[in-house]
Protein backbone atom coordinates (compact mmCIF):
# COMPACT_ATOMS: atom_id res chain seq x y z
CA UNK A 1 0.00 0.00 0.00
CA UNK A 2 1.56 3.04 -1.18
CA UNK A 3 -0.71 5.90 1.16
CA UNK A 4 -1.27 9.53 0.34
CA UNK A 5 -0.77 11.36 3.10
CA UNK A 6 1.36 9.58 6.30
CA UNK A 7 0.87 11.33 9.59
CA UNK A 8 3.10 11.21 12.31
CA UNK A 9 1.76 12.42 15.72
CA UNK A 10 -1.88 11.98 17.14
CA UNK A 11 -1.78 15.53 18.94
CA UNK A 12 -4.53 18.15 17.83
CA UNK A 13 -2.47 18.77 14.54
CA UNK A 14 -1.87 15.29 13.81
CA UNK A 15 -5.76 14.95 14.26
CA UNK A 16 -6.53 17.46 12.60
CA UNK A 17 -5.01 16.47 9.35
CA UNK A 18 -6.18 13.10 9.50
CA UNK A 19 -9.89 14.51 9.68
CA UNK A 20 -9.32 16.88 6.58
CA UNK A 21 -7.38 14.06 4.97
CA UNK A 22 -10.25 11.39 5.46
CA UNK A 23 -13.00 14.77 4.13
CA UNK A 24 -10.66 14.98 1.03
CA UNK A 25 -10.58 10.80 0.96
CA UNK A 26 -6.77 10.66 0.97
CA UNK A 27 -5.80 7.33 1.77
CA UNK A 28 -4.37 8.20 5.03
CA UNK A 29 -2.24 6.55 7.98
CA UNK A 30 -2.02 8.27 11.29
CA UNK A 31 1.20 6.84 13.12
CA UNK A 32 1.57 7.73 16.94
CA UNK A 33 2.23 6.79 20.03
CA UNK A 34 -0.89 7.71 21.83
CA UNK A 35 -3.42 10.67 20.94
CA UNK A 36 -3.95 14.27 22.60
CA UNK A 37 -0.76 15.72 22.44
CA UNK A 38 1.51 17.23 25.69
CA UNK A 39 -1.62 18.60 27.27
CA UNK A 40 -2.84 15.31 28.06
CA UNK A 41 -1.61 15.70 31.08
CA UNK A 42 -3.43 18.70 31.92
CA UNK A 43 -6.11 18.63 34.41
CA UNK A 44 -7.88 21.32 33.19
CA UNK A 45 -7.56 23.19 29.49
CA UNK A 46 -9.67 26.05 29.74
CA UNK A 47 -8.92 27.53 26.15
CA UNK A 48 -9.78 24.66 24.53
CA UNK A 49 -12.72 26.64 21.89
CA UNK A 50 -15.57 25.20 22.53
CA UNK A 51 -14.90 23.59 26.05
CA UNK A 52 -14.77 26.12 29.07
CA UNK A 53 -12.89 22.64 30.81
CA UNK A 54 -11.72 19.76 29.51
CA UNK A 55 -9.11 17.43 30.98
CA UNK A 56 -6.04 16.52 29.00
CA UNK A 57 -7.27 12.66 28.89
CA UNK A 58 -10.63 13.89 27.64
CA UNK A 59 -9.41 16.08 25.17
CA UNK A 60 -7.36 12.94 23.95
CA UNK A 61 -10.34 11.03 23.90
CA UNK A 62 -12.14 13.20 22.03
CA UNK A 63 -9.49 13.43 19.47
CA UNK A 64 -8.91 9.87 19.03
CA UNK A 65 -12.67 9.17 18.43
CA UNK A 66 -12.88 11.77 15.52
CA UNK A 67 -9.81 9.83 13.61
CA UNK A 68 -11.78 6.46 14.33
CA UNK A 69 -14.65 7.84 12.65
CA UNK A 70 -13.48 7.72 9.18
CA UNK A 71 -11.99 3.60 9.21
CA UNK A 72 -12.01 3.69 5.72
CA UNK A 73 -9.82 6.72 4.85
CA UNK A 74 -7.74 6.43 7.77
CA UNK A 75 -5.59 3.91 9.02
CA UNK A 76 -4.24 4.03 12.86
CA UNK A 77 -1.22 2.61 14.27
CA UNK A 78 -1.05 3.59 18.27
CA UNK A 79 1.66 2.82 20.58
CA UNK A 80 4.04 3.49 17.92
CA UNK A 81 6.61 5.92 16.57
CA UNK A 82 8.65 6.79 13.65
CA UNK A 83 12.31 6.80 13.53
CA UNK A 84 13.12 7.27 9.79
CA UNK A 85 12.13 8.98 6.98
CA UNK A 86 13.64 8.15 3.67
CA UNK A 87 13.19 9.69 0.32
CA UNK A 88 12.50 7.09 -2.16
CA UNK A 89 11.83 6.71 -5.89
CA UNK A 90 13.37 9.91 -6.67
CA UNK A 91 14.79 8.89 -10.08
CA UNK A 92 12.59 11.31 -12.45
CA UNK A 93 13.27 14.49 -11.90
CA UNK A 94 9.54 15.82 -13.14
CA UNK A 95 8.18 13.82 -10.09
CA UNK A 96 8.70 14.71 -6.31
CA UNK A 97 9.86 12.10 -4.64
CA UNK A 98 7.54 9.41 -2.38
CA UNK A 99 8.86 8.48 0.90
CA UNK A 100 9.13 5.27 3.35
CA UNK A 101 8.70 5.81 6.91
CA UNK A 102 9.89 3.02 9.42
CA UNK A 103 8.92 2.58 12.78
CA UNK A 104 10.56 1.74 16.22
CA UNK A 105 9.39 -2.09 15.85
CA UNK A 106 10.51 -1.86 12.37
CA UNK A 107 7.76 -1.77 10.19
CA UNK A 108 8.14 0.24 6.87
CA UNK A 109 5.51 2.21 4.89
CA UNK A 110 4.88 4.14 1.86
CA UNK A 111 3.57 7.51 1.10
CA UNK A 112 3.32 10.00 -1.24
CA UNK A 113 3.22 12.87 1.17
CA UNK A 114 3.82 13.18 5.10
CA UNK A 115 3.09 15.26 7.61
CA UNK A 116 4.97 16.10 10.79
CA UNK A 117 2.92 16.68 13.76
CA UNK A 118 5.18 14.89 16.52
CA UNK A 119 4.86 18.05 18.42
CA UNK A 120 8.14 19.02 21.33
CA UNK A 121 9.24 17.37 24.28
CA UNK A 122 10.37 19.22 27.67
CA UNK A 123 13.37 20.75 27.78
CA UNK A 124 15.63 19.12 30.26
CA UNK A 125 18.48 21.67 32.41
CA UNK A 126 21.28 19.89 30.96
CA UNK A 127 23.16 20.20 34.70
CA UNK A 128 25.04 17.29 36.37
CA UNK A 129 22.64 15.11 38.23
CA UNK A 130 19.65 15.88 36.22
CA UNK A 131 19.93 12.22 33.75
CA UNK A 132 21.38 9.77 36.74
CA UNK A 133 18.55 11.00 38.90
CA UNK A 134 15.68 11.28 36.75
CA UNK A 135 12.84 10.11 38.49
CA UNK A 136 14.45 9.48 41.50
CA UNK A 137 13.33 12.97 42.86
CA UNK A 138 14.10 14.72 39.07
CA UNK A 139 10.26 14.90 37.84
CA UNK A 140 8.94 16.35 34.62
CA UNK A 141 5.36 15.73 35.28
CA UNK A 142 4.04 17.93 38.74
CA UNK A 143 0.46 16.53 37.89
CA UNK A 144 1.34 13.24 37.67
CA UNK A 145 3.97 12.96 40.57
CA UNK A 146 3.47 15.95 43.18
CA UNK A 147 1.67 13.55 45.28
CA UNK A 148 4.44 11.46 45.93
CA UNK A 149 6.66 14.48 47.26
CA UNK A 150 4.05 14.54 50.64
CA UNK A 151 5.90 16.05 53.52
CA UNK A 152 8.83 16.70 51.36
CA UNK A 153 10.99 20.01 50.47
CA UNK A 154 10.92 20.43 47.02
CA UNK A 155 12.14 23.33 43.77
CA UNK A 156 10.56 23.74 40.86
CA UNK A 157 12.65 25.23 38.37
CA UNK A 158 10.82 27.87 35.58
CA UNK A 159 8.80 30.96 36.32
CA UNK A 160 6.70 30.29 33.12
CA UNK A 161 3.04 28.88 32.91
CA UNK A 162 4.18 25.79 33.49
CA UNK A 163 6.21 26.17 36.71
CA UNK A 164 3.24 27.80 38.23
CA UNK A 165 1.26 25.53 37.77
CA UNK A 166 3.90 22.56 39.19
CA UNK A 167 3.64 24.62 42.04
CA UNK A 168 -0.06 25.01 42.46
CA UNK A 169 -0.33 21.12 41.86
CA UNK A 170 2.79 20.59 44.84
CA UNK A 171 1.18 23.05 47.11
CA UNK A 172 -1.28 20.20 48.65
CA UNK A 173 1.61 18.03 49.37
CA UNK A 174 5.47 19.89 49.98
CA UNK A 175 6.40 21.42 53.37
CA UNK A 176 8.38 23.71 51.37
CA UNK A 177 8.53 24.64 47.56
CA UNK A 178 11.50 27.17 46.03
CA UNK A 179 10.57 28.48 42.95
CA UNK A 180 13.88 29.02 40.63
CA UNK A 181 13.73 31.54 37.90
CA UNK A 182 15.95 32.37 35.92
CA UNK A 183 15.39 36.09 35.51
CA UNK A 184 14.33 38.87 37.46
CA UNK A 185 10.52 38.57 36.93
CA UNK A 186 8.16 35.60 36.68
CA UNK A 187 6.39 35.05 32.90
CA UNK A 188 3.28 33.45 34.29
CA UNK A 189 -0.30 34.68 34.64
CA UNK A 190 -0.62 37.21 36.83
CA UNK A 191 -3.52 35.25 38.76
CA UNK A 192 -1.79 32.09 39.15
CA UNK A 193 1.03 34.36 40.71
CA UNK A 194 -0.50 36.33 43.15
CA UNK A 195 -2.10 33.01 44.68
CA UNK A 196 1.99 31.58 44.63
CA UNK A 197 2.94 34.33 46.46
CA UNK A 198 0.45 34.69 49.22
CA UNK A 199 1.24 31.45 50.40
CA UNK A 200 3.66 30.85 53.18
CA UNK A 201 5.23 27.62 52.13
CA UNK A 202 6.65 29.24 48.77
CA UNK A 203 10.01 31.22 48.19
CA UNK A 204 10.82 32.36 45.38
CA UNK A 205 14.35 32.67 44.17
CA UNK A 206 14.87 35.20 41.35
CA UNK A 207 18.11 35.03 39.24
CA UNK A 208 18.89 31.95 40.21
CA UNK A 209 21.30 29.51 37.72
CA UNK A 210 20.52 25.63 38.34
CA UNK A 211 24.11 23.98 38.47
CA UNK A 212 23.89 20.46 39.90
CA UNK A 213 20.94 18.20 41.55
CA UNK A 214 22.57 16.37 44.11
CA UNK A 215 21.92 13.19 45.80
CA UNK A 216 22.83 9.47 45.77
CA UNK A 217 20.37 7.10 45.12
CA UNK A 218 17.82 10.06 45.36
CA UNK A 219 17.58 13.72 45.11
CA UNK A 220 18.99 15.43 48.39
CA UNK A 221 19.52 19.07 46.95
CA UNK A 222 19.69 21.48 44.45
CA UNK A 223 23.10 23.61 43.93
CA UNK A 224 22.46 26.63 41.85
CA UNK A 225 24.24 30.46 41.55
CA UNK A 226 22.57 33.52 42.58
CA UNK A 227 23.08 35.79 39.17
CA UNK A 228 23.23 39.02 40.53
CA UNK A 229 25.97 38.42 43.63
CA UNK A 230 27.53 35.23 42.28
CA UNK A 231 27.28 33.43 45.31
CA UNK A 232 26.55 29.40 45.38
CA UNK A 233 24.21 28.07 47.75
CA UNK A 234 22.49 24.65 48.18
CA UNK A 235 19.19 23.63 48.78
CA UNK A 236 17.89 21.02 50.80
CA UNK A 237 15.34 19.27 48.57
CA UNK A 238 13.66 15.97 47.97
CA UNK A 239 12.41 16.92 44.21
CA UNK A 240 13.34 18.98 41.63
CA UNK A 241 10.55 19.63 38.62
CA UNK A 242 11.52 21.17 35.61
CA UNK A 243 9.23 23.45 34.24
CA UNK A 244 11.40 25.20 31.57
CA UNK A 245 9.63 25.08 28.12
CA UNK A 246 9.84 22.52 25.48
CA UNK A 247 12.23 21.15 22.51
CA UNK A 248 11.07 20.05 19.04
CA UNK A 249 10.78 16.71 18.04
CA UNK A 250 12.62 17.18 14.94
CA UNK A 251 15.88 14.70 15.02
CA UNK A 252 14.44 12.43 12.49
CA UNK A 253 14.43 14.77 9.91
CA UNK A 254 16.89 16.89 10.61
CA UNK A 255 18.22 15.86 7.12
CA UNK A 256 15.59 16.08 5.15
CA UNK A 257 13.94 19.53 5.88
CA UNK A 258 15.28 22.79 7.06
CA UNK A 259 15.23 23.31 10.47
CA UNK A 260 15.91 27.06 12.46
CA UNK A 261 18.66 27.89 15.14
CA UNK A 262 16.51 26.18 17.82
CA UNK A 263 15.75 23.44 15.85
CA UNK A 264 12.21 23.72 14.87
CA UNK A 265 10.62 22.99 11.14
CA UNK A 266 10.92 25.77 9.31
CA UNK A 267 7.65 26.19 7.12
CA UNK A 268 5.83 28.63 5.11
CA UNK A 269 3.27 29.83 7.34
CA UNK A 270 0.35 29.87 4.51
CA UNK A 271 0.78 26.42 3.40
CA UNK A 272 2.95 24.51 6.01
CA UNK A 273 5.02 23.55 3.39
CA UNK A 274 8.58 22.55 4.13
CA UNK A 275 11.92 22.91 2.11
CA UNK A 276 11.46 19.52 1.08
CA UNK A 277 8.59 19.10 -1.21
CA UNK A 278 5.63 16.90 -0.09
CA UNK A 279 6.97 16.52 3.84
CA UNK A 280 4.26 19.30 5.28
CA UNK A 281 4.40 20.26 9.21
CA UNK A 282 2.33 21.76 11.66
CA UNK A 283 2.26 22.51 15.19
CA UNK A 284 4.73 22.48 18.64
CA UNK A 285 7.49 21.08 15.80
CA UNK A 286 7.46 23.86 13.58
CA UNK A 287 8.85 27.30 13.57
CA UNK A 288 5.40 29.16 14.55
CA UNK A 289 5.88 31.53 17.06
CA UNK A 290 2.44 30.33 19.44
CA UNK A 291 2.26 27.19 20.56
CA UNK A 292 -1.05 26.34 21.33
CA UNK A 293 -3.64 23.35 20.78
CA UNK A 294 -6.01 25.78 18.36
CA UNK A 295 -3.19 26.96 16.39
CA UNK A 296 -1.87 23.55 16.10
CA UNK A 297 -5.26 22.57 14.69
CA UNK A 298 -5.55 25.12 11.97
CA UNK A 299 -1.74 24.94 11.00
CA UNK A 300 -2.75 21.29 10.71
CA UNK A 301 -5.69 22.00 8.72
CA UNK A 302 -3.70 24.45 6.61
CA UNK A 303 -1.10 22.33 5.72
CA UNK A 304 -3.40 19.35 4.77
CA UNK A 305 -5.34 21.22 2.07
CA UNK A 306 -2.17 22.43 0.61
CA UNK A 307 -0.66 18.38 0.55
CA UNK A 308 -4.73 17.80 -1.12
CA UNK A 309 -3.49 20.32 -3.66
CA UNK A 310 0.33 19.06 -4.10
CA UNK A 311 -1.00 15.50 -4.81
CA UNK A 312 -3.66 17.17 -7.35
CA UNK A 313 -1.26 18.64 -9.14
CA UNK A 314 1.79 15.95 -8.65
CA UNK A 315 -0.72 12.78 -9.62
CA UNK A 316 -3.36 14.99 -12.16
CA UNK A 317 -6.03 13.55 -10.68
CA UNK A 318 -7.83 13.20 -7.08
CA UNK A 319 -6.65 11.22 -4.67
CA UNK A 320 -10.60 9.59 -4.95
CA UNK A 321 -10.28 9.28 -8.55
CA UNK A 322 -7.16 7.21 -8.08
CA UNK A 323 -9.03 4.73 -5.66
CA UNK A 324 -11.87 4.43 -7.56
CA UNK A 325 -9.32 3.29 -10.38
CA UNK A 326 -7.77 0.80 -8.57
CA UNK A 327 -10.69 -0.99 -7.25
CA UNK B 1 -2.26 -14.93 33.69
CA UNK B 2 0.50 -13.15 35.74
CA UNK B 3 -0.44 -11.06 38.81
CA UNK B 4 -0.19 -7.47 37.81
CA UNK B 5 0.19 -4.56 41.05
CA UNK B 6 0.11 -0.91 39.75
CA UNK B 7 1.16 2.00 42.13
CA UNK B 8 -0.85 5.04 40.89
CA UNK B 9 -1.73 8.37 41.98
CA UNK B 10 -5.50 9.86 41.20
CA UNK B 11 -3.75 13.05 39.45
CA UNK B 12 -1.84 10.54 36.71
CA UNK B 13 -2.85 10.45 33.06
CA UNK B 14 -0.52 7.91 32.57
CA UNK B 15 -2.40 5.60 34.97
CA UNK B 16 -5.37 6.52 33.72
CA UNK B 17 -4.24 5.24 29.95
CA UNK B 18 -3.09 2.04 31.84
CA UNK B 19 -6.01 0.98 33.73
CA UNK B 20 -8.09 1.52 30.55
CA UNK B 21 -5.60 -0.16 28.77
CA UNK B 22 -5.82 -2.91 31.32
CA UNK B 23 -9.85 -2.78 30.87
CA UNK B 24 -9.96 -3.31 27.57
CA UNK B 25 -7.77 -6.37 26.99
CA UNK B 26 -9.69 -8.13 30.46
CA UNK B 27 -6.54 -7.65 32.29
CA UNK B 28 -7.42 -7.84 36.60
CA UNK B 29 -4.69 -5.75 38.56
CA UNK B 30 -4.51 -4.63 41.87
CA UNK B 31 -3.98 -1.17 42.04
CA UNK B 32 -2.30 1.35 44.84
CA UNK B 33 -2.58 4.79 45.29
CA UNK B 34 0.60 6.40 46.38
CA UNK B 35 -0.88 9.67 47.44
CA UNK B 36 -2.57 8.40 50.02
CA UNK B 37 -0.89 5.09 51.19
CA UNK B 38 2.67 5.62 52.46
CA UNK B 39 3.41 1.98 53.04
CA UNK B 40 2.65 1.70 49.04
CA UNK B 41 4.82 4.66 48.40
CA UNK B 42 7.79 3.33 49.90
CA UNK B 43 7.15 -0.09 48.41
CA UNK B 44 6.78 1.41 45.14
CA UNK B 45 10.07 3.29 45.58
CA UNK B 46 11.83 0.01 46.90
CA UNK B 47 10.59 -1.82 43.57
CA UNK B 48 11.56 0.91 41.33
CA UNK B 49 14.34 3.23 42.94
CA UNK B 50 12.50 5.90 41.90
CA UNK B 51 9.55 8.18 42.61
CA UNK B 52 7.58 8.34 39.39
CA UNK B 53 4.15 6.87 38.63
CA UNK B 54 2.78 4.68 37.40
CA UNK B 55 4.97 1.60 38.48
CA UNK B 56 3.59 -1.47 36.49
CA UNK B 57 4.48 -4.50 38.31
CA UNK B 58 3.97 -7.64 36.31
CA UNK B 59 4.81 -11.06 37.81
CA UNK B 60 7.87 -9.78 39.39
CA UNK B 61 9.04 -7.68 36.20
CA UNK B 62 9.05 -3.58 36.97
CA UNK B 63 7.91 -1.18 34.40
CA UNK B 64 8.18 2.39 35.27
CA UNK B 65 6.06 4.36 33.03
CA UNK B 66 2.99 3.36 30.70
CA UNK B 67 4.66 2.03 27.44
CA UNK B 68 2.16 -0.17 25.45
CA UNK B 69 3.85 -2.22 23.88
CA UNK B 70 6.66 -3.25 26.42
CA UNK B 71 3.04 -3.60 28.59
CA UNK B 72 1.70 -5.62 25.95
CA UNK B 73 4.61 -7.63 25.28
CA UNK B 74 4.60 -8.54 29.31
CA UNK B 75 1.90 -9.64 29.02
CA UNK B 76 1.35 -11.12 25.68
CA UNK B 77 -1.48 -9.13 24.21
CA UNK B 78 -0.68 -9.06 20.64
Amino acid sequence: MNYDYIILGGGPAGVAAAVYAARKQMKTLLITESFGGQSIVSADIQNWIGDAHISGLALAEKLENHVRSFPDMVDVKIGERAVSIQKTHCTDPKRPCDFEVTTASGETFAGKAIMLAIGARRRRLGIPGEDRLDGKGVAFCSTCDAPIFKGMPVAVVGGGNAGLEAVIDLLPYATKIYLLQYNETLKGDPSTQEKIKAHPNVEILFNAQTKEVLGDAMVSGLAYTDRKTNEEKKLDVKGVFVEIGSVPNSEIVKNIVDLDTYGQVVIDSKHGTTSQPGIFAAGDITDDPYKQNNISVGDAVKATLAAYGYLLNREKKSPATEQKTAS
Amino acid sequence: MKTVKMYTTPTCVYCKMAKEFFKKNGVEYEEHDVANDEKAREEMIQKSHQMGVPVIDIGGEVFVGFNQREIAKALDIK
